[in-house]
Parts: structure tokens; sequence; C-alpha cells
């Protein structure tokens, strides 16, 4: 038993040798350890009221971070789709929408949602600056009954 | 019974390496364009959702998500292979335990997030049906760690 054991154990240090080394030498290589999270600042994130101002005067533009299937059974009334597990296939037909200067709101759903962090993170080195997370978005907005809507992206 | 063992090990060293290489080579399979390997692999994704189940302390999360998918490369081909299968098969019984653990974790903490069970291929939030498949391959794998012995163990020991 302790020299399968043993094996047991080398095989676990080998399989992560190889993994080391295979992340060492790919061009996508993450680094080893994750890197921590920066700490929220206030200009990242809006609360609801100030969404909802913009969502009413139409100064904003309201993305979705979430999956398509989340989106289609419902999301915030005007907000676009932009699934950012799947960005690039999705990025394209949105982007002539875009523009640097726009006001972005982006949200997923749920207080420890990271969906929408990255969308905010991924549009941002694209070069929209103007880009902030409604945080808990969908649930926040539907509990506090304002406009949704249901189905594919118009 | 050693049929049963060969079958048990294809199975679990088969859905090992399919479930490594799918991670490893950042597999896609959408309904336009079927299964696609990503030209350059990228951890970026499988790492996130190490991440999501809040197990490992943050700082690792990257380290799981590079070294695990090989490691179970490794004990699943090694088990297929037959070479140094018992430890493998304790390897193997050892992650699903670890496995399990992380998936019963997310479930009691009520996360609606990927399973991350066989990388990005399945799009699968984790739930009680990855939870019943695990519990079988962990039971797979004991069976094998109790039953099988590595050759040159037996003969080691017969001589101690």
């Amino acid at each position: 038993m302790a020299g399968t054991l043993r094996r047991a154990l080398v095989i676990v240090m080998a399989g992560a040798a190889l993994g080391l080394a295979a992340n060492a030498i790919s061009p996508r290589r993450i680094p080893l350890l994750t890197p921590p999270k920066a700490p929220p600042q206030a200009s990242d994130t809006v609360a609801l009221e100030e969404a909802k101002a913009m969502w009413g005067s139409g100064t904003a533009f309201f993305l979705d971070a979430r999956a398509t299937a989340d989106y289609q059974a419902g999301h915030i009334a005007g907000a676009l789709s932009l699934p950012i597990e799947e960005f690039d296939a999705h990025y394209p037909p949105i982007q002539p929408m875009l523009t640097p200067d726009l006001r972005i709101v982006v949200y997923c759903d749920g207080q420890e949602c990271d969906l929408s962090h990255r969308l905010m993170d991924r549009l941002r080195e694209l070069g929209y600056h103007n880009v902030r997370v409604l945080t808990n978005g969908w649930t926040s907005w539907h509990t506090a009954g304002l406009l949704t809507h249901a189905g594919g992206q118009p | 019974m050693k049929i049963v063992n060969l079958i048990l090990r294809l199975i679990i060293g088969g859905v090992f390496i399919v479930s490594a290489i799918v991670k490893i080579g950042n597999v896609q399979v959408s309904h336009a364009h079927g299964i696609q390997f990503s030209r350059v692999p990228d951890l970026t994704q499988f790492a996130q959702d190490v991440a999501n189940y809040h197990v490992p302390p943050r700082a690792l999360n990257n380290l799981v998500a590079i070294t695990l998918p090989w490691i179970e490369l490794l004990a699943g081909g090694l088990l297929v292979l037959g070479i140094w299968k018992r430890a493998s098969a304790v390897v193997i019984a050892a992650l699903m335990v670890v496995f399990l653990a992380a998936i019963g974790s997310a479930l009691v903490h009520g996360y609606d997030i990927r399973c991350g069970c066989f990388g990005t291929v399945d799009a699968r939030k984790v739930g009680v049906t990855a939870l019943a498949e695990d519990f079988v391959l962990l039971a797979m794998a004991a069976w094998l760690a109790w039953r099988l012995e590595d050759s040159r163990e037996r003969t080691t020991e017969a001589n101690e």
C-alpha cells in the first residue's frame, strides 16, 4: 500500500509538472498565482437608482453579460445580449452601435456574479472607458418592478 | 473479475482522458461549428470555472487550472494502459472525492455556476446530476483501487 501511495504521489507530481511545463510554453500562459482582485472602485459600479435614471432618459447602453439562454429568459428592457463567455462571437454585430464615449451599463445576476466585471474589463481594454457594472443587475432590476423583456436579441 | 476490472479501467480512464483533453485543448462545441479545438489553448476559462467554486484560496485557482487537467490525463492514461493502474485508481478516487466536495459545497451555497467538469464543452450548471455522476465514478475508482494490484508491488511485497 505504501508503494501504491508513493506511486500515486509520483503521478500527481508528474502531472503537475507537465501542466506547469505546458503552461510555461503556451503563448497564452496564465500567471501561476491568480492576481488579487483589484478592490472595487466606486467608479466601477452604478447604483440602481442611477441606472434607472439613465435607462429612463436613454443616456446609457445596457449590455447583458450572462449566457444567451439567461438573456432570452428575461432581461432589462432594451438591453442587448453580449455574453462574456462567447464574447468574440457576439461582439461584432454590437460593435457598430458602440462609441468610445458611450455610457455603458453591464450587468449579470447575483452579488457574486463575475460576468459583468469581466465584460467591463474586456470593453475597457477595447477603449470604451465609460463602462460600469450594475451589481446584481437582473435580480435588483426585476424585483424593483422595472421594465423587462424576454426573448432573443431585438 | 478480470474483465470487469478491465471494463472499469477503460471507462474511468476514458472519462478522465476526455475531460482532460477538452480542458487542455479548450475545446468548444457549438451548434453552428461543431466540435472545435482552439488553435491556442487558453486556460483562462477553466481557471474562472475553478474560481467560481470558491473552494481553493483565490490565489491558487490558476495553479489548480494549470495542473489539474494534466494530472487527470496522466492518471487516466496510465489506468487505460495498465501501468501503475492501482496507483492511478487511487489518484482518480482521491480526485473524485475532491470534485464531490467542491460540487457539494457549490450546491450547499446555492452557487449557480458552470460545472466545468468537462471544461467548456459542457455548459452544464453544477447540480445533482453532476453529483450523481461523480458518485458513480468514485465508486468505480474506489473498487479498482481496492481490487487492482500493481505487478511490481505484489512481487516486492511478497519478498519483504
